[in-house]
Formats: structure tokens, sequence, C-alpha cells
């Protein structure tokens, strides 16, 4: 039997879900205290374990989803930490603006994962002693190419453990991803390596809720992939865990959404400020195409693909120039709850009479701004949402147009255009229920909204499994095997037999290895092979070997959950 | 990363599963360190730079710049039409501004094909810079100023044969020595058709030319060659092969030579043409040429391992002399009694052999063309190709050029009727490009 709590610690509102074997049977919500996290976590967790039937009967697991590396990232809160790169050949590194200290230092790699420079070991050591004397603890190490070939990274490794044992731990670029891209490297171990204090004091907190309301260990937290780790190993990738909050609510849309398998759909969550659109393609969301970008840094942690608007049912709404502005900004809640100015939300109050606040002050607001535009204040509402309609069609249209522009490099896959066009909306959040079915009629598809949308992040929480990813690259002209996830670098035997069956067969293994070596699970789960790419290495006029990379992983898995029926209120369709 | 202080477009297509054949040089193989180096750069982060998925050219794109025997499907495989494409694309965003430079860095490449099409040479089978010139011409002015620098070790005897005697495209080619390499053309005295005369211009480096020599090439013939003809594009055909790894040459370039080439030349359009040491230099002058396109510093680039030698004395005196000749044909272009150079008659008649080496063909070409003082004269091109040493039909081409004047066309008119009774010819094809019009038929015995 399968017994979950998702928890989402939100902006707002803390929500939680209880699943049993696919069945929604409890949600609970409390207001988020963004200065204890963890009493927020406690609060809610008692709030729906009183709601469990037999809590103590049976074990729970417990899948949490907090803001807590999103905003220690967004408000700067990280502990200070250093970068030393060795950075090689290529772009001035002075040009990469990092903002962050970053120390260069000789040594490279090429793209082929050849050593072209050795390090200097004399030049490490006073670079750590510089950043030693200027207080900083928190370290990461990033070589380009280091993925090709990790050996200087672990070097410095071993030199910090050795001589610098004060450096409390240090994130080493070529473990948090396999993929190529420097910059990013840098910036994703050195925010990895500055809220890595944070999150093992938070992971030593949760993990005192263990053994309360019969949850046990294992705990696991939500990633920004839609997929969840184990608590222990968030400490080695705490950047995982950023940006959990839209991939749980895009995981709640996938199990409480209507859709096939060959639907191409799109989810709005239609929040107060924003508006978060992902895209569904056969079912399954879309990933962005390096990784997550967060606070304007662009990292490699991997990510659903999300594109947030100023646009929701709080914007700001101005009368300027013969138009209607909506947004991006939010002052304040709407009118009718007593905000500064008029918003989307009022506009809805007034036309639909929705018993929400102060009709009447809404309706003063849109009659005074509508003597402005010279409108009435029936006609201003329904313009304020025609116009928030058309802004998100064409914010659908421009991410679109977006994910269908984006180059492709082979013959076959330009010829083969595989555009997009959604056949459905799937919408959550407070405003969805009136927006939705116009902004699909203005599309002409389909729509639904979310059941229990309040608790879908939660939902989405509960049903998530760990996801793991692994890289392997072998390149049998130069004999050489690496999977830098694992830090394994090994020489190929009998390289003219290395084909893509056996690149395929090491590369599942790995990740089956990692799989269980990071607790996501007890025993070999059921991977895939991505990415594959296979290039014969041609030189002089015959074939000296070939280069292999693919990618083994452990995608999110889709788990529908079944909600009681009184629980259900389905969009009307048109 | 520092924001580039020029909006760049990239039109980045490898082409990733075609190749000439499996160890031909032009194979899958040979942008994928590039891509590796320019993804791990993460210079498609780049604040300021846009990558552009490439769109596909059609018939049309090909038939402005090219007669392809039999046709155009017959010739171009998919590949070409993407790499075409893709050239466009990167033309129309620097057009529409919504980038100041655009970099094409695709392949396959094309400046060794003529304007008559009967297969591949020299790994070129459509030619991606006439193309996109044909394209601008029709978007954006039919009298638009176009200049070319083909600085590919390779002589563009393809984009010289088909700009030979147009009157708005300059042509300036810097390339090794053809005596010492394919397709052993580009010498200084090649300078165009009696319609353009010297605005052919040919810089042959002899082997072993470096940097300096590239440079001073570039910064004492080119770029005031420029100055005067002041071209509304400049395109530059980014050949890699100078450098000093290439397999097939014997230049010593470097990637920083390259970039410091680029910065220099400011070209609106830059792309790739050939380059074959695919691991110790393209990944390296490509991101040089796009750290200079994008206005930021490429000193930083630099290829492992020991660099070039400096090139002997004899060969930069040889850069000199050419330089100064070139220097002198400029400056007295105007001058230049033109019967002299071409003879005094109504038509300038040339003989031709052009060997296609990757497709084993052997063409024997003779030209007609007209000397006109209202425009640059129509062409009549007569055109025999033996494949693999089997006799091959005869097939002629009556090339009407942009702006012609009346007498001309119906001159151009006349011929192709004439042509279309002669019996020997095999198909008869008609080139108008100010009309858009693309005629092919089937010669009649009466
Ligand atoms: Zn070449
Ligand atoms: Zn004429």
């Amino acid at each position: 039997m399968s017994r979950i709590i998702g928890i989402d610690v939100g902006g707002t509102n803390t929500n939680a879900a209880f699943v049993q074997d696919g069945n929604l049977i409890a949600i609970a919500s409390c207001p988020t205290n963004h200065q204890d996290l963890l009493s927020t976590t406690t609060t809610v967790l008692e709030r729906i374990a009183s709601n469990i039937p037999h809590p103590e009967e049976q074990s729970l697991r417990l899948h949490l989803s907090t803001t807590l590396t999103t905003n220690a990232i967004m408000e700067g809160r990280g502990e200070p930490a250093a970068v030393i790169i060795t950075h090689g050949p290529g772009v001035n590194p002075t040009d990469l603006e990092f903002p962050f200290p970053s120390f260069p230092v000789a040594g490279a790699i090429d793209h082929r994962g050849r050593e072209t420079e050795p390090l200097n070991a004399e030049e490490v050591r006073q670079t750590l002693q510089r950043i030693r004397r200027n207080g900083i603890r928190a370290l990461a190490v990033v070589g380009k190419f280091s993925v090709r070939n990790p050996s200087h990274e672990l070097e410095i490794e071993e030199l910090v453990r050795h001589e610098f044992p004060e450096f409390n731990a240090v994130t080493l670029g070529h473990r948090l991803s396999g993929r190529l891209n420097f910059p990013r490297r840098v910036v994703t171990a050195f925010l990895n390596a500055s809220i890595f204090r944070l999150q093992a004091e938070f992971a030593s907190m949760v993990k005192g809720i263990s053994g309360r309301y019969g949850i046990q260990d294992p705990i696991f937290l939500l990633k920004a992939d839609g997929g969840t780790m184990y608590l222990p190993e968030s400490l080695v990738r705490p950047l995982e865990t950023v940006l959990s909050g839209p991939a749980a609510s895009i995981m709640g849309a996938l199990a409480l959404g209507e859709y096939s398998e060959s639907h191409t759909a799109i989810t709005l969550d239609i929040g107060g400020t924003t508006t978060e659109i992902a895209v569904l393609v056969k079912g399954e969301p879309l990933g962005e195409r390096d990784g997550a970008v967060i606070a304007n840094y662009r990292t490699l942690v991997p990510a659903f693909f999300t594109r947030s608007v100023g646009l929701g049912g709080d914007s700001q709404i101005r009368w300027s120039d013969g138009s209607l502005q909506i947004g991006p900004e939010r002052e304040g809640p709407p009118v009718a709850l007593g905000g500064p100015c008029l918003t989307p939300t009022d506009a809805v109050i007034v036309l639909e009479d929705v018993p929400l606040g102060d009709v009447k002050k809404a309706r003063v607001e849109l009659e005074r701004v509508g003597r402005e535009a010279g409108l009435a204040a029936e006609e201003l509402a329904r313009r304020i949402i025609a116009a928030f309609c058309e802004k998100a069609v064409r914010e659908i249209g421009l991410v679109l147009k977006y994910l269908n522009n984006i180059p492709v490099y082979t013959v076959s896959e330009v010829l083969a255009p595989r555009e997009l066009k959604p056949e459905k909306l799937i919408g959550m959040g407070g405003p969805a229920g009136y927006f939705l079915p116009k902004i699909a009629a203005a599309m002409g598809i389909d729509y639904q909204v979310l059941p229990c949308a309040e608790a879908a992040n939660a939902i989405g929480a509960a049903v998530s499994r760990p996801t793991v990813a692994i890289n392997l690259r072998a390149d049998t002209a130069l004999g050489k095997l690496v999977v830098p996830e694992l830090d394994l670098m090994e020489d190929i035997q009998r390289a003219m037999l290395f084909d893509v069956r056996k690149a395929r067969r090491m590369a599942l293994e790995k990740a089956a290895d990692f799989a269980v070596r990071t607790g996501a699970y007890q025993e070999a789960p059921e991977i895939e092979i991505g990415d594959e790419e296979v290039f014969n290495v041609v030189r002089g006029f015959y074939t000296a070997g070939k280069i292999f990379s693919l990618k083994a992983q452990v995608r999110p898995g889709i788990n529908r959950v079944k909600i009681p029926y009184a629980w259900v209120q389905y969009g009307k369709k048109e | 990363m520092k924001r580039a202080g020029k909006r760049l477009g990239l039109v980045f297509f490898p082409a990733f599963d075609w190749a000439i054949s499996a160890d031909h040089p032009e194979r899958e193989e040979r942008l994928l360190y590039t891509r590796d180096q320019i993804v791990e750069e993460g210079l498609l982060d780049l604040p300021g730079l846009v990558e552009f998925k490439p769109e596909i050219a059609n018939e049309q794109d090909i038939q402005r710049a090219h007669i392809c025997i039999p046709d155009v499907k017959s010739v171009c495989t998919k590949s070409h039409l993407v790499a075409a494409g893709g050239t466009i694309t990167a033309a129309h965003k620097v057009m529409n501004r919504e980038v100041d430079r655009a970099f094409a860095l695709l392949r396959p490449p094309g400046h060794h094909a003529m304007r008559l099409v009967h297969g591949s040479r020299g790994f070129c089978t459509i030619n991606n810079e006439a193309i996109i010139i044909e394209h601008l011409r029709h978007t954006y002015g039919t009298r638009m100023k176009i200049a070319v620098v083909d600085t590919d070790a390779h002589h563009a005897d393809g984009s010289q044969d088909i700009y030979y005697n147009d009157p708005d495209v300059l042509h300036i080619c810097l390339h090794q020595d053809g005596r010492t390499l394919y397709p052993g053309t580009g010498a200084v005295n090649e300078l165009g058709g009696p319609g353009a005369y010297a605005l052919t211009l040919n810089l042959p480096l002899p082997p072993q030319s470096g940097d300096s020599e590239m440079l001073y090439g570039l910064e004492q013939f080119v770029l005031p060659v420029l100055a005067d003809f002041k071209p509304d594009i400049i395109i530059n055909a980014a050949g890699q092969d100078n450098h000093y790894s290439d397999p097939l040459t014997n230049m010593n370039v470097t990637a920083r030579g390259y970039a410091r080439l680029t910065e220099l030349l400011q070209p609106d359009i830059v792309v790739l043409e050939g380059g074959y040491s695919i691991e110790g230099a393209l990944p390296y002058v490509n991101v040089g040429i796009i750290l200079a396109l994008a206005g930021l510093d490429y000193t930083t680039v630099q290829e492992p391992g020991p660099g070039p030698a400096e090139a002997p004395a004899a060969v930069k005196e040889a850069v000199r002399r050419n330089v100064g000749f070139l220097q002198e044909v400029w400056q007295r272009r105007r001058k230049i009694d033109l019967d002299e150079v071409f003879g005094p008659g109504p038509f300038y008649k040339r003989q031709r052999h052009i060997y296609y080496d990757t497709d084993e063909i052997l063409e024997k070409q003779q030209e007609e063309i007209r000397r006109c003082e209202e425009c640059s004269g129509y062409r009549v091109i007569i055109s025999a190709a033996a494949k693999q040493r089997r006799a091959g039909k005869m097939v002629a081409a009556v090339i009407i050029p942009w702006h012609a004047c009346k007498s001309c066309r119906k001159g151009a008119e006349e011929a192709f009727e004439r042509l279309k009774r002669e019996g020997q010819l095999e198909l008869v094809y008609l080139q108008d490009v100010e009309k858009d019009c693309y005629n092919t038929v089937p010669s009649i015995s009466v």
C-alpha cells in the first residue's frame, strides 16, 4: 500500500495532500511563515494527519516541496561562496562577469577531454589561501570541459580535503550535470555551494519530523524537473530543489488533468500576480533546453519549461493613451478587497456579481476609471476581461513560437518539423475558473479547470517519484569512458568491440547503481536512454573509432489521482 | 556574461546526419567539436546573441543563382537546401535589423559551385553566398551593391564565376596560391569580365603565409577597396582552412588571426565555407569569429600546443608584390582599355575546362558575353559534361543579367529561340533573374 503526504510550502499558503493508492483522501492548508518553514510544515502536517484514517497503522512517506532554496537565492541570502575555475582557452574569463567571486587558475581540458595544460598545485594553494583570507568557507571548483574529464576538479578537491579542511564542502561542477556549458556550470556550482549550509540545517530539522505521525524515513524533496530526491542526497545537490513549486504544480496538473497521451496541452497557473505557462507534449511536460533560470542565474538544473507572465487576478489596470494596460505589476489586492487600484478580479466581481469583498467599492473604482476612458462601468469591465484573455492568448502564442523555432542540428529534424498545436488548456489558480473558458474559446480549443486546484501543488508533490539522470560518453578513438555524475573515468577495454549496445547497457547499469546509491530507489528502477549521439571519428581517411554520448534517466512518473466525487468541479464546456 | 557590443544572429546547422561519404572531409563529424566548444563556452547564452533555426531554400532561390543540370532536384540534397536556407535566414535577420550581424555557421559549403551546376565540385554543390545575394536583390532592392570577401584557403572559383561579369557585386578572394592548391585558379590577373572589370579581385598568398600576411592583404588592399566601392552589404565567405593545422592546405593562420580579420572587416553576414582541421582549428576559429562579431575580447582564444612559425621573408615579399599589383589595378580600373583586354569584337568569347573533383565530371564550356555600353551584356554558354569519362550530352544556357538593356534582352531571347532548334543540344536554359523567370526546354531538331 502506498500512503504519501505531499506538502507544498508556497509563497502565501502551505498545502498538504494525502494520497493513498492513487486516491486523494484529504487535503489541508495553513498560511506560510517564511521565517519558520519548519513550524509551517509541522502545522500543515498536524492538520492533515488529523484527517488521515489510522495514521499509526502503516508507514507514511513524506514528499516535501519548499521555497527554501528558491527564496534564499532570490533574496541573495546564500552563504558567501567562491569558485575556482580552470577556464583554458576561449572566452575571456573576465567577460563572464559572474556576480560572485571567481578565481581563474591554470589548467585546461579540451573538447575531447584531453588535458592540454596541467594544474599548478602551488597556484591553487595560493588561491585557496586568498579565498580563506576573505573569510569565505563555501567553495566550488569548476573546469571548462570537466564533464569530459573531471580530473582537475578532483585533484583540487583532494588538495582542499588534505590542506584546507576549513572549507566545509566543496561543490564540483561535473557532478551536478553532465551537460556542456561552462558558464552555467560555474553558476550552478556557485549557487549549490552557497545554499549548502542552509539546506543542511533544513534537512536536519526535517529529519526530526520523521517518526511523528507515522512518517518514516525516507523523506523526499521535490525538484525542478518534477521528480523527487532522497533527503540526504539533497546535501550533495541542494540546488536541484529550486523551483520545485512550479514543478509540483505541473505534476499536479498531470495527476488531475483529463488529457490523452497523444495530447499537446497548455497548462496555465493563473495566480494573483503572474500566470505560469507550461506545455505538455504527448501528455508529458517539456523541459528547459539547458536548465532552470532563477533570479537571472542561468543554471544547468534540469527543470520543466515554464514561462512566467506578469498577468494575474490582481494585475494593475491603467487607462493610458486610449488603451487599457494590464500588468505586469501588481500593486496590491483588488479594490474590492481593500487594494489600491483596479484589477481584473474587480471587473469579474462587478460583472458576475461575485460575492467577494466589497462589490460596491469595485464598482465605484470601475466607474471612476470608466469616466477617464469614456466608458460605462460594465463596458470597461468587459473590456478588461477581453484584454486579459487577449494578453493570455498572445503570451501563449509567443511561447509556442519560441518552442517551434528552437534550432535543431540534423537534416531530418529540420525536414520533419513537429509544430506544436495545443488541443487543450488545463487551468488552475483562483482566477482560472472564470478566465480559462474565455481564453480557450479565443483559441478555439478545449479546456479543463482542475478540480482541487488549490491543492494541486501538494497533490503533485505526493505523486512524484525520484528522477535520476547520468550522462555517459565513450570515445573509443581515445579509449576513454566518462560518467561525470559518478566521478567515473575509465579506459575502454577492447575498444573495437565497444558498440552502441554496449554503451546503452553500461549507461543503464550506471544509472541504476546511481539510483540505488543515492537512495532514490531501493531496487533498480526502469531506466530510459535518451539524447543518444553516435559519431564516427575519421582520421586520415580511415575510421579511428566512435564517440557515443547518451543519457540514461528515470523520468518524472505520471500518476493519475482519483478525487472524491464531491470535490469535482469541472469547468463547463462551451 | 558580458553583453555583446553588436547584436549577433547565429544560424548554426552542423547537419549531423549528412556526409558526402562516410570518410569524406565533409562528414557528420565536421562541426561536432565546434558545437561542443560553442556550447561549452556558453555562447548560446551570450546576451545579444540569438540563435535562429534555418529555413529551407526553395527551387526558385536556387534558380536565381544557378542553372542546375538537368534540374535542381537532381543535383541538390535536402542538406543543401537547409544550408542555403540557413544563409538566407541569416541575411534576413540582418536586413530587417533583428540583429546587427549574422553568422551562418553551417554546412555543406558552396563557394566552388559555379553558375552551371552539373554536380558537386570541391565539396560544393550550390553556392550559398550567391543564393543570398540573389535573394537580397529580389527582396531588398535590385540596385544593391554587395561585396563578398572570401577568406577560404581555396580560390572561390564558383563565386567568381557567378559574379565575374556583374557590376553590382565586388568579389575579393584571399587564398593559398592556386599553383599549389585546388582548384588552381585565382591568379592576380583574373579580374572579371567586360561588364565588371576589376570587380573580381584575387590575392593569392604563398604557402606558409600566416596572420600577418593575411592581415597585411586585408589592411593594405581589401579595406581600401571596400572603402571605395561602398557596398550596402559585406558578406564574408569564411572558410577556415587557412589554419596552420588544416590537413588539406599549407597555410599558417591562427584562430586569433581569423578573429582579428573579422574584427577589421566588420562583415554584415559571415558564411562558413571550408575548414577541415575539425578538432584543432574549427572549435577555436569559430569561437574567435563569434566573439569578434559580437564585439567581445577574443585574445584569450588560443589553440592548444605550439603555434605556427613566422612566414619566411620570400613569402612576405611575394605578398607585398601581389598587393602592390592589385592596388595599382584598382587605382587604374577606370582607365584600362577594355578592348585591349577583351578584344574589340561585339562578343567576348572564352573556352574553359571545369573539373568536378567530388563527382568526377569534366565539363567543357564555351562562353560568349556581349560587349555592351548600356549594360553588362547577355551571355550564352554551351556546356558539355562527361561524367566518369562517359561523354554527356551538350546543353546551352542563355543568361540575361540584372538591368539588361533592351537590345541585350532582345539578343538573348533570339539566342534562346535559335538554340532551341539546334539538334545536338539536349537542353536549353534561359535564366532571367530580373523577371524571375527560368525556362528549360529540350532542343528540337528541325
Ligand atoms: Zn577551402
Ligand atoms: Zn546591353
